[in-house]
């Protein structure tokens, strides 16, 4: 069979892929995207950000009405429709994924359903429900994501015990429910069965939840989550897990004492592995480094000339927008740009109760990289919108290098902390310096004030708290 | 310790290396010259900063080095390590006056200079310097290290107009063949401005390409600057010697015998002197960006001295001061010098004024190009005799072609023929008593 020929061709769909091809298309070149599930989108849009998004909004209209009872606003008990939920959630997952093979047919994107392999470093195979296709490439870009890990120890067979794909299409409320791992997946997923009125006990093996964001960014999260859930056991492993009738039997070690305990269900979210299974790989000259990741250069480039490599197969913070930047420049280094990904800021959000965002340096890299810094935090406690939202528990901070002034990272952690953090993205990557945000008039009342008066008070001269000085 | 080209004198910036005085191994004393250097002004010799033994040269004959590269390796031998703080103590020392820390990457992958620009973003937390993306992407394209451009916002954050500002600076020197090593240092832009064809010479016969040293390219340089900036106007004149060059013959054995040869040069710088003192204004310069005229109350003379290697004109401090046996004396020693390269940079610095007299090697009128910032040069030809006319009869006398080249912006055509006249009657009525050695 005579093989396709395309000038590039994208490796799948998600938010690195789609990107990387739209924008090749738009760039003029002959884009062939080749995606094994029918609705594009990756896991993000699929197994990812946006359903786990959906839930979360649903769900913490739970928690609003009934905290609403203390502002003497009182509604009855909430009838939760889990097949409604979840048929709503899909219904938005089809939406945007249709949206997303819309945009590809109109930029004339030779769309292929299949699973692709390596066949050499300028051919691809795809497995199609048609047979077998042959792609020659010029440039290939790698963009297949990854996938929750599940320990083999874990693993039972039992859809009982469920990684976070699992427990995304909401199978049932358990009574009982189990995280396995106190990272942002565990944390998200755990807020949303907690409000639907799961039982939620989060196992975390490391001294604290969130482990790699800041601690008094992850603090207000702790607490609220303290509240919310049954019970946040840190240092804290499972040993065992087996099935017994329809409950999972796990045995935990908490104080290096064994305990048996029953759960309806048990969420494993111990991190992610990159889905290079079976794809080849070994017949181009592309090299994987010891974590199993993909390496690239700051062009996305792999070892081999031909591929480029995208998002989360490359490691590092496993982010959709870093997935879509990353397909952007490897676009551009394609058509000869002189792109690279070096001082991007990414931000992140932890999309708990509340939210966690930050962008830049955290303090946790400047202790590492032992740089000097200077920390100015305002307190949401002494802010207006924050007490009218009923939400004092947030903190805004700005990571401050101290002789020039200039601000090197933000972090957030309070309610609608993610959409806040973008000021923060655009001050440095601008370079702006504290002054810059103190002299920037913000409305009031708002959170984003909150980051006027952080960087006051890194002047000493913030309106609502007083100097230490 | 690494040794580092230190900063040699104001606005030199590197050089090339002439000569390697040690080898790997060898063992080098504290203030032994170890490297000679051919920078824009003059050939020179490094000295070690401390004793011991050379374990690495990093740079070869003919390289071009720039201030603050590595030039060779001294591991102090027992004797000096001795007291822990001298060792330390002595890097600093020797890089202290070298602003520019290059990285190795660079010096291996160019071989070659890398900037002469002293300006250098650093930050301590290591961060690249502040800039929106949209002027980083500008920069890319461009090629530009932002780490090189001066941010004038807060914060040092880099705008638009600052890369503008940048960009227009390194065009500037790319026109002027600038700080060979700014220059160099930008890959698409060759050292001297290009000619606007590149031509082939090699079309019609053999031919033979030569690197322009750096004398070369300052001078051309220089010259360039001065005939594109300065609207000047040549005024040309004749001087009668002839009682002049009697009163050479009749003193010059007394000078002989005191060690001095009295060449015409020496009259020239001791009569220039004098003339100077009375017009201030010849002696002047003027500062374009105050608008003043500076005057100097002091009477530096340049005198162009032909070299092999080029055009260097060497300095006669305080020429209104000194005697004729002074000037000759100066005037032959400083010359020696020159020729042998031995010159030091500040000896070239500070010339209030420049003679250029070709009448050693012959030539007649002339027109020199004046040696900016100063205003005014004298070229002289070589006297020759003539039939003048004197007294109503014509006469034999030797007349000696001179010629003032002056910048029209500070001087104008009076002052510099009442100037040219007074020099004229320093040559024709020229005072015995000014040669005559005091016993």
């Amino acid at each position: 069979m005579e093989p396709l020929t395309t000038e590039i061709v994208v490796l799948g769909a998600g938010p690195g892929g789609y990107a990387a091809a739209f924008y090749a298309a738009d760039k003029g070149k002959k884009v062939t995207l080749v995606e094994q599930n029918p609705r594009l989108g990756g896991i993000c849009l699929n197994v990812g950000c946006i359903p786990s998004k959906a839930l979360l909004h649903a769900t913490d209209i739970l928690r609003e009405t009934r905290d609403s009872a203390l502002r003497g606003i009182e509604y009855g008990a909430p009838k939760i429709d889990v097949e409604k939920l979840r048929s709503w959630k899909n219904s938005i997952l089809d939406k945007l994924g249709h949206g997303i093979k819309t945009l590809a047919q109109h930029r004339k994107i030779n769309l292929i359903q299949g699973r692709g392999h390596f066949e050499d470093s300028q051919t691809l195979r795809v497995e199609t429900s048609e047979g077998q296709k042959f792609i020659r490439y010029d440039k290939a870009i790698i963009a297949v994501g990854s996938k929750p890990t599940m320990p083999n120890a874990f693993d039972l067979g039992n859809p009982r015990v469920m990684t976070s794909t699992g427990a995304l299409d909401l199978p049932d409320i358990p009574e009982n429910l189990l995280v396995v791992g106190g990272g942002y997946i565990g944390m998200e997923l755990g807020t949303v069965y907690a409000a639907l009125g799961s039982k939620v006990v989060v196992l975390e093996a490391l001294p604290s939840i969130l482990a790699g964001i800041d601690a008094d960014l992850a603090r207000p999260v702790l607490r609220a989550a303290q509240k919310a859930f049954k019970e946040i056991r840190l240092n804290a492993k499972v040993l065992k897990m087996s099935t017994v009738g329809k409950q999972i039997k796990v045995t935990v070690e908490i104080d290096k004492q064994p305990r048996e305990e029953l759960y309806d269900r048990v969420l494993v979210s111990v991190g992610r592995s990159p889905n290079l299974a079976d794809l080849g790989l070994e017949n181009t000259k592309v090299i994987k480094d010891d974590k199993g990741f993909i390496q690239s250069n700051a062009q996305q480039q792999t070892d081999d000339p031909n591929i480029y490599a995208i998002g989360d197969v490359n490691g590092g913070a496993l982010l959709a927008h870093r997935a879509t930047k990353e397909g952007k420049i490897a676009v551009e280094a394609i058509l000869g740009e002189p792109s690279t990904f070096e001082n991007i800021v990414i931000p992140a959000v932890v999309y708990t109760d509340p939210e966690v965002a930050w962008c830049g340096l955290t303090e946790i890299e400047a202790k590492q990289k032992n740089l000097d810094i200077k920390i100015a935090k305002f307190l949401w406690g002494a802010s207006g919108r924050a007490l009218t939202l009923d939400r004092p528990d947030g903190l805004t901070k700005l990571i401050i290098e101290p002789d020039t002034e200039r601000i090197l990272g933000v972090g957030i952690a309070g309610s609608g902390a993610g959409e806040l953090i973008s000021e923060g993205v655009l001050a440095v990557e601008m370079g702006a310096t504290a002054r810059d945000i103190a002299d920037s008039v913000h409305p009031h009342p708002t959170l984003s004030e909150t980051l006027m008066e952080a960087a006051e008070s890194f002047y000493g001269t913030a309106t609502h708290t007083l100097s230490r000085r | 310790m690494d040794v580092k080209l230190p900063q040699l004198a104001e606005g030199v910036e590197g050089g090339t290396v002439v000569s390697i005085l040690v080898s790997e191994g060898q063992e080098i004393k504290k203030d032994q010259a170890f490297m000679e250097l051919e920078t824009q002004k003059a050939v020179g010799s490094i000295p070690a900063p401390q004793s011991g033994v050379v374990t690495k040269i990093h740079v070869k004959q003919g390289m071009e080095v720039t201030v603050g590269m590595v030039l060779i390796s001294i591991e102090a031998t027992n004797a000096s390590t001795a007291s822990p703080s001298a060792g330390e103590a002595a890097p600093s020392e020797t890089t202290g006056k070298a602003p520019i820390a290059i990285s190795t990457t660079t010096q291996t992958s160019t071989g070659t200079s890398s900037s002469t620009d002293d300006y250098r973003y650093q930050s301590k937390s290591g961060i690249p310097p502040p800039a929106a993306p949209s002027i980083r992407k500008l920069a890319r394209d461009l090629d530009i290290d932002l780490t090189r451009v001066r941010g004038s916002e807060a914060g040092g954050r880099i705008v638009l107009a600052d890369l503008r500002a940048y960009i227009q600076k390194l065009q500037q020197l790319a026109y002027e063949g600038g700080p060979a090593g700014v220059v160099a240092s930008i890959p698409s832009m060759p050292a001297i401005p290009p000619t606007p064809e590149a031509i082939d010479f090699a079309r019609w016969g053999p031919i033979r390409r030569e690197k322009m040293s750096p004398l070369r390219r300052t001078v051309s340089r220089r010259m360039f600057e001065s005939w594109s900036t300065i609207p000047k106007i040549n005024q040309f004149a004749d001087a009668d010697i002839s009682t002049l060059l009697a009163l050479r013959k009749k003193h010059a054995p007394a000078y002989e015998k005191r060690g001095a040869h009295l060449t015409l040069t020496s009259f020239f710088l001791l009569i220039l002197g004098r003339a100077l003192k009375n017009h201030p204004r010849a002696n002047a310069s003027m500062d374009e960006t105050a608008l003043e005229i500076v005057y100097k109350d002091y009477r530096h003379i340049g005198v162009a001295v032909d070299t092999e290697g080029g055009l260097i004109v060497p300095i006669l401090r305080d020429v209104d001061h000194k005697d004729l046996l002074q000037l000759s004396r100066e005037l032959h020693a400083v010359t020696e010098k020159t020729r042998q390269r031995k010159i030091a940079i500040e000896e070239l610095q500070g010339g209030t004024f420049t003679i250029s007299n070709q009448g050693s090697i012959g030539g007649s009128h002339f027109t020199p190009i004046i040696y900016s910032p100063q205003v005014a040069i004298l070229g002289i030809g070589q006297g020759q005799a003539k039939p003048v006319a004197m007294d109503g009869k014509i006469a034999i006398r030797t007349i000696l072609p001179l010629c003032l080249a002056y910048d029209h912006r500070v001087l104008d055509g009076g002052d510099a023929v009442r100037f040219l006249k007074d020099i004229i009657a320093g040559f024709e009525a020229f005072d015995e008593a000014d040669i005559k050695l005091k016993e």
